[in-house]
């Protein structure tokens, strides 16, 4: 599931390379414009089609499903809304960590890394609401959001780390020398540069999360997949309630999805020609 | 590649057919996590009343129970797919679920039963009103909760355990599922029995049966004259002498 991490050094490095480019020098085609049929709208006009065509044509089962879940969409959003909050300033700061000169920092950042990233989230999520009560009580929204940010934090460490070390070190003395310190070099002149790099990895951990925040359902928290099993257990139409719910998440995915990669090119504007 | 699959082709029927003429074998698929109809002991092996029951009945009609474990969120589908051939796993007869699967004659009749901390009680569903009450996913005392009409929270748990676990925690104020699960943790549980009372029991009783798949008769014939056997040899009373107590 999480190989991107290591991806995303050499993805970050890639568009420092193109600033190099003279400006007279051959703009590849962009993509995404003027090109109606790609993967995404594929998807997205293929999922909408079924899911209104199970529901117009079949709306016994189909329609009944649809209209069972919108409270658990509700509670799926909160959940990834809050987590994201919480897991990129962890993030940042894990990241930062990770390439402090301190050691007792970098060891504290690498070691939450470390262990973190060794526990599957499922183990988490059990440990931070059933296993963990025994000490301290905390809501099962409470629960999900601490599991889900203090995982995806330590995953966006590595993002954050990654996409500031794709900065060349010439940018860091260049501001050193014009009197910068350590704290405004960072803030003014990496952390900038670096965002455009950590932005599109930082996006694909989000729509992970969302897609994660399924496994809130064994807390008995009531979000879209919880709903969908709920249904499913009353009346034994798996394939049909399943399908529903897989739908739901694949829409919502390809929008998210899409949203990150406009906030990529907007990001990108050094790489375009005005 | 073809000469691969047709040698493949060739094993599996053989394992198909050889099977099918052993034919004395059926699978059983259960949910241990409903003490005392089935749960695993320190040993890891599944037992309870519901698979000594099955291993009887199967035992009087000529075949022989392997028993399986899965998990409950699925286990219907799992009969229906044909994954296994029976489910014995405190499984309550009801209208809806004999529209989708076929079912033995009732072996065992229980009640829901609410269960509280100590300390607290509930007279009916409707002392519960605007509380939390939790249950296990796709049971029946999570579908008498809701048809109850009383506005009150329930959540569902992968399995009753946790339920009772959260019930302890004080994350929820109620606990609903069948008589004999509610009573071993109110009455025989280690841990759980000093915390627990039991609030309240519904009217209606509900009766278990073995699920087979829709269109299995067979099955379900066999099985049916071995629950008979099962009754009149007396092994019934024994096993609820065994594991249901007083």
């Amino acid at each position: 599931m999480r190989d991107n991490e290591e991806n995303s050094l050499p993805a970050g490095i890639a568009p420092e390379g193109k600033i190099e480019v003279p400006a007279g020098g051959l703009v590849l085609p962009d993509s995404e414009k003027g090109n109606l049929v790609n993967a995404w709208s594929l998807s997205l006009v293929g999922a909408v089609a079924v899911l209104t065509v199970l529901c117009t044509v079949w709306p016994d089962p189909y329609l009944d499903i649809l209209r069972f879940v919108p409270e658990g969409l509700l509670v799926t959003f909160e959940v990834t809304v809050l987590s994201i909050i919480c897991a990129i300033p962890l993030g940042l700061l894990t990241g930062l960590g990770r390439l402090s000169h301190n050691r007792v920092i970098n060891l504290i950042a690498s070691t939450y890394v470390e262990v973190i990233r060794g526990i599957p989230l499922l183990v988490q999520i059990f440990y931070i609401y059933y296993a963990l009560a025994k000490f301290l009580q905390v809501s099962g929204l409470t629960s999900a959001v601490i599991a889900i940010s203090f995982c995806y934090g330590a995953y966006m460490g590595e993002v954050f780390r990654a996409g500031i070390m794709a900065i060349p070190k010439g940018q860091t003395e260049a501001s050193r020398s014009l009197g910068f310190n350590k704290v405004q070099t960072m803030i003014f002149v990496v952390l900038p540069q670096a965002l455009r790099t950590i932005v599109p990895p930082v996006g694909n951990e989000c729509i992970a999360m969302l897609k994660d925040t399924s496994l809130v359902s064994v807390m008995a928290m009531p979000d879209l997949m919880q709903y969908g099993r709920s249904f499913a257990a009353k009346s034994y139409l798996y394939f049909e309630t399943y399908t529903i719910i897989a739908l739901i998440y694949l829409i919502i995915t390809l929008l998210l999805s899409k949203a990150v990669s406009i906030l990529e090119s907007r990001l990108n504007y050094y790489d375009k020609r005005k | 590649m073809l000469r691969r699959f047709l040698c493949a082709a060739f094993l599996l029927s053989t394992v198909l057919c050889s099977s099918a003429m052993a034919a004395e074998k059926i699978v059983v698929a259960t949910n241990p996590t409903w003490p005392p109809m089935e749960f695993l002991d320190d040993n890891k092996q599944i037992i309870g009343y519901d698979i000594d029951m099955i291993k009887a009945v199967a035992a009087e009609a000529g075949m022989e129970a392997e028993v399986i474990m899965t998990a409950w969120d699925g286990i219907f589908a799992g009969v229906a797919a044909g994954n296994y051939d029976v489910i014995a796993s405190g499984v309550t007869i009801t209208p809806e679920r004999q529209r989708a699967f076929a079912f033995t004659v009732p072996y065992y009749d229980v009640q829901q039963i609410v269960v509280v901390r100590k300390g607290d009680s509930a007279s009916g569903f409707e002392a519960l009103k605007g509380r939390v009450i939790g249950g296990q996913i796709g049971t029946t005392g999570v579908f008498v909760a809701q048809k109850s009409g009383v506005p009150m929270t329930i959540r569902e748990y992968d399995d009753v355990g946790l339920a009772m676990q959260d019930l302890l925690n004080g994350r929820i104020e109620a606990v609903i599922c069948d008589s004999p699960v509610a009573l071993y943790y109110a009455n025989q549980k280690e841990g759980f029995t000093d915390h627990l009372s039991v609030a309240f029991r519904t009217e209606a009783t509900e009766s278990f049966g073995f699920v087979v798949q829709k269109n299995r008769k067979d099955l379900v014939e066999r099985l049916n004259k071995g629950i008979e056997a099962v009754r009149a040899k007396g092994i019934e009373a024994e096993l609820i002498r065994k594991w249901m107590g007083e």
